[in-house]
Formats: structure tokens, sequence, C-alpha cells
């Protein structure tokens, strides 16, 4: 009769057994795929030659402005909503309320088809195309800044806002000075979350129809994608995404690094 | 189709498959010999809604001039047609056929050399030229008069060819899908769309407010597109368009839709 085993080293077996079926199916999968199919059609240098410069000099700049206008829009919609949703003015919490459960609750696509063809509609002009894009994208994300900016307003102790008070200031005044630049320093890890998410969102824009000069990353890579008959746009796309949003993520990190020190 | 649905068929397909002696595809059709089809029963027609009168939704199901079309190669076949709406860009890439999608394109397509090398093409089932819609009360007549203003077209089809080839000094807009594009013409924020001339006559026949201003003779003509390779399905949809153009049904389908 074996013995029965340690309670250690039953666990290192249950964790060596787990790693070896992670290794045999990437091992499977590795094996499974045709990589020579793969290969010529994601990874075709001659196509992902042709594209440069006009991804970079083009797509990436409309990818990063349209991103830019819809967060600069979005994040100052957001906090005049963050400050309704506080206030004590019962028609601004409920109008505040409302709008966030709403455009939280409805893909973006909605909102960019809805602005990009009802405006037009409605009003017989049209719109220049990055004013849609701010507009749609920058309504979608004040809806979630708006809830970040709250939580960074509430973690801001209410010490500070009695000592503003003490010192003779408003209510308004000390929000102004005093607690709001606090909150932002709290919530700038999950603000650069948003905008990351609005970097990949600002591709809806090929809804709207777009000519050459304003064709973004997504949509320049799909386009290339059609004209070539090969995948290797789109990869190129994807990487230049990560050109985006990878250092942002490092700033996240170095911001967070960075309050944590100062607390 | 969704994707649910199609899990337990393609697990039942696959189980079929193995107890079968690991024969991945099952012949149909009478005696055993016939096109090979991506699942037993059904012809799977791959396109891009919408496309009126080829292929648009009406009550809860694909409609159209390509739909009828298509319905008499199945009957042929005595199986019954399945429509997947997928990108057009898909289909037009051969992807849609690469990934084993479906057997059959019928998505309003233009036989191109391009596409030749990525699918195989039925012969011509009908004449398409592009057109120009606008609003009415707008003077262009021809694409030159567009000069310094905007012509939408719809991504990857001849009509974006046409506009890129012939539009000098034209601000081209790109629009993902036809429904966008005409919208597009009819709020004026494009001050024409390019795009073929069945569509158009169809969407201004609906639309009183637009019109078709010109229509350029490109000499083309749609077919539709199989798997590289699959003769078999080519040659009996070939042998269904011959008969229909002979016995007078592809005449009756031709009326039914542009009247």
């Amino acid at each position: 009769m074996p013995r029965p085993l340690s309670r250690r080293r039953r666990a290192r077996l249950v964790r060596g057994a787990q790693y070896g079926v992670l290794v045999a199916a990437v091992a499977a999968l590795t094996l499974a795929a045709d990589w020579r199919r793969l290969g010529s059609a994601f990874f075709d240098v001659s196509v992902a030659t042709a594209l440069f410069p006009d991804i970079v000099t083009t797509a990436l700049v409309n990818t990063v402005r349209y991103t830019l206008l819809g967060f600069g829009f979005g994040l100052a919609l957001g906090l005049v909503l963050a400050l309704m949703r506080l206030s004590s003015v019962p028609p601004y919490r409920w109008l505040a309320v409302t709008y966030i459960e709403f455009f939280r609750g409805i893909p973006a696509l909605l909102v960019f088809i809805a602005l990009g063809f009802g405006v037009p509609l409605a009003f017989q002009v049209a719109l220049d195309q990055g004013v849609t894009v701010m507009l749609s994208l920058g309504l979608v994300g004040a809806a979630y800044m708006a809830e970040t900016i709250r939580a960074g307003i509430r973690a801001v102790p209410k010490g500070q806002t009695e000592a503003a008070r003490s010192l003779g200031m408003s209510q308004g005044r000390a929000m102004v000075s005093i607690v709001v630049p606090q909150a932002f320093r709290i919530v700038l890890p999950p603000l650069t979350n948003e905008l990351i998410l609005l970097t990949k969102d600002s591709s809806l824009v090929y809804l709207l129809g777009l000519s050459l000069s304003q064709f973004e990353l997504a949509n320049f890579g799909r386009d290339a994608l059609n004209e070539h008959k090969s995948l290797t746009p789109v990869l190129v796309a994807g990487l230049l995404y990560l050109v985006i949003t990878l250092p942002l993520g490092q700033l996240v990190r170095r911001l967070e690094a960075r309050t944590a020190k100062a607390r | 189709m969704t994707a649910r649905s199609a899990l337990p068929v393609l697990a039942a397909a696959a189980a079929a498959a193995l107890l079968a002696g690991c024969t991945s595809t099952a012949p149909v059709g009478q005696q055993g010999r016939g096109p090979e089809l991506v699942r037993p029963g059904a012809l799977l027609t791959c396109t891009h809604l919408p496309y009126a009168p080829f292929q648009v939704k009406r009550d809860g199901k694909v409609v159209g001039f390509d739909v009828d079309l298509v319905d008499l190669v199945a009957k042929d076949l005595h199986v019954t047609q399945q429509i997947i709406n997928t990108p057009f860009e898909g289909i037009e890439t051969g992807q849609d056929f690469a990934i084993r999608t479906c057997d059959l394109a019928a998505a309003g397509m233009t036989i191109t050399p391009a596409r030749a090398k990525v699918m195989d093409f039925s012969d011509p089932y009908f004449n398409a030229t592009q057109a120009l819609l606008v609003k009415r009360g707008t003077s262009v007549k021809k694409i030159e008069d567009l000069k310094g203003r905007k012509l939408g077209y719809q991504k990857a089809t001849t009509g974006a060819l046409y506009a890129k080839a012939h539009g000098k000094g034209v601000e081209l807009v790109e629009f993902e899908d036809v429904g966008l594009l005409l919208t597009a013409v009819g709020s004026g924020q494009v001050d024409a769309g390019i795009n073929d001339n069945g569509v158009l006559l169809d969407y201004a026949k609906h639309n009183p407010d637009t019109h078709v201003a010109a229509e350029f003779d490109t000499g083309e003509h749609y077919g539709f597109g199989v798997r590289k390779g699959n003769d078999a399905l080519r040659k009996r949809i070939n042998e269904v368009l011959a008969r229909a153009k002979k016995d007078g049904s592809y005449d009756r389908i031709h009326r039914k839709w542009f009247g």
C-alpha cells in the first residue's frame, strides 16, 4: 500500500499537471495550425511595406485625433454630469442619472449611427466628420467618466471640504479649488483606461462614411485588406494600435506608483 | 443562421464524417453524384444585406432577384437555400469560401479578374452598369460635375473602382454598406452616390426626392461565386441559368423585381 501523499507534494503534483495540460494544449494548437498559409496571409512583407507611410501619417494620426477630440469633450461633459449627480438639487441628479444610464447602456455603434445620420436628417446640415466623432465618442465616454469622477470626488476626505469651508470658501469654490483637483489625481488611472477604450472605439467612425484623408487605423487596414486581398494590413493596423495603447498602459502604472508614494 | 445553431450541426456533421470513414464532405444530389456542399441538405448562400432588389429583408425573410435565382439552383439540387449575411469584404476576398462559410455567393457581385483569382464565377446572370444617385434639383449630370464636391461609394465595390478612376478632383467618401451610402445621399451628407444601377433605380423608386442622374455603361456582369475548384456546383448553376432563360422563368423573376 503506497504512502499517502503529503499535502505539499500533492499541491505540487496538481500544479505540475496544470502546467502540463497548458503546454500540451499550446503544442497541439501550434502543430495543428497551418503556419505556411497563416504566414502568407498575415505576414506578407511586400504588402506591409506598401502601407507605409500613409498608415502612420494619415491613419494613426486620425485615430489619435478622433480619440483626443472624443476624450476631451467626454471629460468636460463627464465632470459636469458628476457634479450634477452629486448636486443637492433633485432635477439635476435625475437628469444626470438618466443620461448616464442611457449612454452607458446602449452600444457606441448605435450612438454613431443615430448622431451621424440623425442630425443631418433632422436639421439638413452635414456636420464635419471630426465634430460628429467628437460628439459620439464624447457622449458615450462622458457616461463612464462621470461615474469615475464621481467616485473620485467621493474619495476625497470630507475634512478637506470642511477645512475649505472654515476658511470662508463657498461650497462651489471649495469643490472647484480643493476637491475636484484632488479627485482628478485619484481617478487618473481609470481615466487613462477610458482613453484606451476610446482609442479602440474611435474605429466606429467608419459608419459615418470616410474620405481617404479621414481614414483611421481600422478602416485603413480593412480597405487595404480589400485592395491587396491579404490579411497583413489588419495585423499591421493592430500593431499600430498597440503603439498607441501600450505607452498609455505604462503611463497608468507610473501614475499609480506615484500616487501610492504620495500617500 | 446563428453561430449557436451552427454548433450542434457542425458537431453532428463531424460525428457523421467520422462514422463514414473520415470523408469530410458528403456528396448530395441524385445517384450520389453531385456538387459538394458545406452542409448536406442545404445550399448556403453568402450575401451582404441590404442590396435591394437583389437581396433585401422583408417580413423577417431575405427575398430578392438573386434569392429567386439561387432558389432555382437549390431546387435542382433538391436542397433548401439558406442565406448568410456577412460583410461584403469577406465575400469579395474569397475568405468566406476559404473558411467554408458558404457554398455560393450571390451578392449582386460583378465578375472581375481580381475576384476571379480568389473564386470561380458562374455565367453572367445580370448586366449591370454604374449609376449616380443625386437629390432632385441638383444639376449633376456626369461625374465631372462633382469636382470639388462629395461623391460617396461603397467599400470594395466596382463603383468604388469607377469613382477612384474617374473622380479626379472629386472628394471621395467611403461607406461600409449601401444602406448608409443611400441615407447619406438622402440627407445631403454627400452630393452624389455611385453604385450599381439596379440598386439605385430601386431606391429612387421608393424615394422620389432622389433620382438617378446618370448611368455609365461599364460592361459589367453579375455572377454567382463558388469556391475555387468547385466545378460541379458551378456547372450545375450554369445549367440552371441556361434553362431558366430558355423556359421564361428568368424573365418572370426579372419582371417581378425590376418591373
